[in-house]
């Protein structure tokens, strides 16, 4: 690894640790959210960097409609919604301090306890095929089981959070008439 | 084959980008005036040029309580993301870096643009405004995934996320023509990326404005000239991705790009005027429920094609 | 060297301006929207956007403080003109941009005046309370009006939003002007009073009220091609254009706006009025004889315009029990925008934000007649 990369990995990396600070130490929902955001887009920058572009601009991409509905849900959710009181991140500190430390260091361990393969061979010219293959090949079994978990998550988590709403067109009985939405949808139903 | 030259180019494409958002709001101004029952004289011509006057000599909003470091950071994410996202399209058989992940680095900038309008509707502290942000983020929900299937359908065709490979590999037959809903969707996406014309609805004149509505001067002129931008952006991308890029009979390719991105331009900009805003209570449902769907079927299409090759 | 000379010089080239009709101003405002179309100088959606604060109509002590809010919050440079008439208007526009180019008037030196509405230092919790999906949500209290583009300009709604739902809306006084007999409904005013008006000359005014009102609906709905087409009509109709240069032109409009699928796509639904529900509010005219929701509405006006179109040089004495007026029968004294006013709260309770103002678009209540009635509830209590 030459010079170049080794300093931008340097810098992203100090840029996302430095995001993430801010995340704890803003006192805005919004800002907090963005500070999260600009952390992440770093850590894209860092996979990018190492060799993997797809998944660094994929990271990017994700996290940037990610954060934003998160900011959306997150300010929704505050006990002030304007956002425009000052909060604060740090709740439970001694607890929080303690887990994080935990988790921190038994990272760190890992890190550096596994016995990491050397590379064998020159790294492929276009790393996002390798990936694909991995993805598609290997992996299939397990991408299939957790996307499907992801989408088992979400309407389960939507189904039980709602009682019957005007987006709610059935419920549980498929026999019930459509709720009454007085707005309307885009396709007349 | 495209290639990379120089640096050079990291000069010439903002410019050209530049050029094209200038013509654009030009050629909207003509249309404005010839609608309007004035003589679409050559003056017309000069009216972007006196918006870029008249902002920069236009005083900057202050509200009270405004968070003026995200506002701002919003307004200047718009035409910075713009900018950036030209850098992967290739202008005849040239690209500032034709990266082999491009159309989603495209991808990846115009979701940026998630972020800045957020932003740029939070930051003043404005009921309308706000809503103007939110709306853009609904609206984005709605069109961002017939999008991306429709940047992915020509991608899979070339077997490439590569824009030049892309471009290479419409020899003979424009993806355009055997891909005709996902280059619609990919039009829609461009007006709604840009948020101008029957997409403007975070800029809507019901809520006075929208997005645009608090802001004045520099500001304004940066978010501005990012929706126009963005347009132009669209259009150069449509060349590589649908139309053939920079192939050609008897001129040169980077006239070849021109002309087409200039003709995709024209078509984009005739619209603007031509169709009611759509809501995004309306569009959503819409985008979801069919254009989901129809876009996912074309994406198929060339995966069958690529797949019996 | 200094560059602040020529740029003030090109921006007062193409200024925009913030036009603001009172009460009982629709001619000058009518002459303003004309004279601005046809020297291309766009019209501000907000203050924030103009440089010309252009007030037409005569003076409304009542709205004295809302115009100064909204010159408050236009940015430097700025200029500031009222045209009481029509024929004022042109030299307002002129003046102002003489002193846009010279020497500008201060903005606002730093953060305006909260107007009041928003304490400005330490907010207050925004209060929660049931919604209709029986969830327990934050409410937004926001107020539409009394000035705001493509609006009804002295009617103020207070709303109570939850999310995007208007839950409770609630119209605030009308303020009452001195001024002339309402602009559109003038004919038939000087009928009732005894003159010898001509069916035609009705027509022709009618016409251009739908025409009017159209170009607000097509504004509001984001359609510029349609909306200024609306508005051109409306000025050639003004003018005395005659029927048979008027027939295609209007016929092509009507049609390509009655036929919009989008259009009818993205209003039907909102806004219901049914007729009956309509004549028991004292409603008369297209928004009765509509009868459904706000598609119907701007149908039954391209369908009026059409058919008056054909009338315009008809020389029968104007019979107001047969010809309505652009907004229905005044009857007992109470002009037909009162009833517009009655049945808006209900229509826009349960609305979505962004239907609220096509259906205030789709009624559209006439602001010179509302401030006439308030003059007389003023001047008898």
């Amino acid at each position: 690894m030459d010079t170049v990369r080794l300093a931008l990995l340097a810098g992203l990396g100090v840029l996302a640790l430095a995001g993430g600070v801010l995340v704890f130490t803003c006192d805005s929902m919004a800002r907090v959210t963005f500070a999260l955001l600009g952390s992440l887009c770093c850590v894209g920058g860092v996979v990018t960097v190492l060799g993997l572009p797809y998944l660094g601009v994929a990271i990017v991409l994700m996290m940037v409609m990610e954060m934003v509905i998160m900011a959306v849900f997150m300010i929704a959710y505050m006990m002030n919604p304007a956002g425009l009181m000052p909060m604060s991140m740090l709740h439970n500190k001694r607890g929080s301090l303690l887990v994080s430390g935990a988790v921190f260091a038994a990272l760190v361990a890992a890190v550096l306890l596994t016995p990491w393969p050397a590379r064998t061979g020159p790294p492929p010219p276009d790393t996002t095929f390798q990936l694909g293959k991995a993805l598609m090949g290997t992996q299939m079994l397990t991408m299939l089981v957790l996307g499907f978990a992801l989408l088992a998550t979400m309407v389960g988590a939507t189904v039980l959070a709602t009682h019957r709403g005007r987006y709610d067109r059935f419920g549980d009985d498929l026999g019930r008439r459509q709720a009454r939405d007085p707005a309307g949808g885009g396709v007349g139903r | 084959m495209v290639e990379a030259a120089g640096w050079w180019p990291v000069l010439v494409a903002p410019a050209l980008l530049l050029a094209g958002a200038v013509l654009a709001v030009a050629g909207d101004a003509m249309l404005a005036a010839r609608y309007a029952g004035r003589p679409a004289r050559a003056a017309v011509a000069a009216v972007p040029l006196l918006e870029v006057a008249r902002l920069l000599a236009q005083q900057p909003r202050t509200l009270p309580k405004a968070d003026r470091l995200l506002w701002r950071l919003g307004v200047v994410t718009v035409p910075v993301a713009a900018v950036l996202s030209v850098l992967v399209i290739p202008f005849g058989h040239r690209a500032v870096a034709d990266l082999s992940v491009g159309v989603v680095w495209f991808n990846a900038m115009e979701v940026l643009t998630w972020a800045g309008l957020w932003l740029a509707g939070w930051g003043p502290n404005a009921a309308f405004s706000l809503i103007g942000g939110y709306r853009f983020v609904a609206q984005g929900l709605a069109y961002e995934l017939p999008l991306m299937f429709a940047l992915i359908s020509p991608a899979t065709a070339a077997q490439s996320l590569g824009v030049g490979d892309i471009a290479e590999a419409q020899q003979g037959l424009w993806f355009a023509v055997w891909m005709p809903v996902a280059f619609a969707g990919y039009l829609a996406g461009v007006l709604a990326f840009a948020f101008l014309g029957p997409f403007g609805y975070p800029a809507g004149r019901d809520t006075a404005a929208g997005v645009l509505g608090e802001t004045a001067g520099v500001d304004r002129l940066l978010l501005q000239a990012g929706r126009w931008l963005w347009l132009t952006s669209g259009a150069a991308m449509a060349v590589p991705l649908f139309l053939g890029g920079a192939a050609g009979p008897g001129v040169p390719g980077w006239a070849w790009s021109a002309l087409k991105t200039l003709l995709v331009l024209a078509v984009l900009v005739w619209s603007l005027r031509r169709l009611p805003v759509l809501r995004a209570d309306r569009y959503a449902e819409f985008a979801w429920v069919v254009l989901v769907p129809l876009t996912i079927a074309q994406a198929l299409v060339p995966a069958l094609v690529v797949l019996d090759r | 060297m200094d560059l602040t000379a020529p740029l003030l010089r090109a921006a007062a080239a193409r200024p925009h301006i913030l036009l603001v009709a009172t009460p009982g101003g629709t001619a000058a405002r009518l002459a303003a929207e004309r004279q601005l179309r046809l020297d291309g100088l766009p019209l501000a959606p907000t203050p924030a956007d103009a440089g010309i604060l252009l007030v037409a109509g005569p003076d409304c002590p009542a709205l004295r403080p809302a115009l100064d809010r909204l010159w408050q919050h236009m940015p430097a440079p700025r200029a500031r003109a009222q045209a009481r008439t029509p024929e004022a208007v042109a030299d307002a526009v002129a003046r102002c941009r003489i002193e846009l180019a010279a020497r500008p008037a201060p903005g606002p030196a730093s953060a305006p005046p909260s107007d009041g509405t928003e304490p400005p230092g330490g907010l207050p919790m925004a209060e929660t309370a049931p919604d209709r999906d029986g969830l327990s949500l934050d409410q937004l209290h926001l107020s539409l009006g009394p000035f705001l583009a493509d609006w009804p300009s002295g009617v103020t709604v207070r709303l109570t939003l939850q999310g995007d739902v208007i839950q409770q809306a609630e119209m605030g006084e009308q303020p009452a002007t001195r001024g002339t007999a309402p602009f559109w409904a003038e004919p038939w005013a000087r009928a009732a009073a005894g003159e010898r008006v001509g069916a035609g000359e009705a027509a022709r005014r009618r016409a251009a009220a739908h025409l009017d009102s159209l170009g607000r609906l097509l504004a509001l709905a984001g359609w510029a091609h349609a909306a200024t087409t609306a508005r051109r009509l409306r000025d050639d109709l003004l003018d005395g254009a005659a029927t048979g240069a008027l027939r295609p032109a209007v016929r092509r409009f009507a049609r390509r706006v009655a036929r919009s699928r989008t259009l009818h796509w993205l209003t039907r639904g909102t806004g219901v009025l049914g007729a009956d529900e309509a004549r028991a509010a004292g409603v008369s005219g297209p928004a009765a004889r509509a009868g459904g929701d706000v598609a119907a509405r701007y149908r039954t006006w391209l369908a009026a315009v059409v058919r008056d179109v054909e009338r315009l040089a008809d020389p029968a004495p104007l019979d107001a029990a047969y010809d309505e007026g652009p907004r229905g029968r005044g009857d007992a004294g109470q002009p037909p925008s009162e009833a517009l006013l009655r049945v808006l709260p209900g229509l826009l309770e349960g609305a979505e934000l962004a239907a609220a103002r096509l259906i205030v678009a789709s009624l559209d209540p006439d602001p010179d007649e509302l401030a006439a009635a308030a003059r007389e509830v003023a001047s008898r209590g």
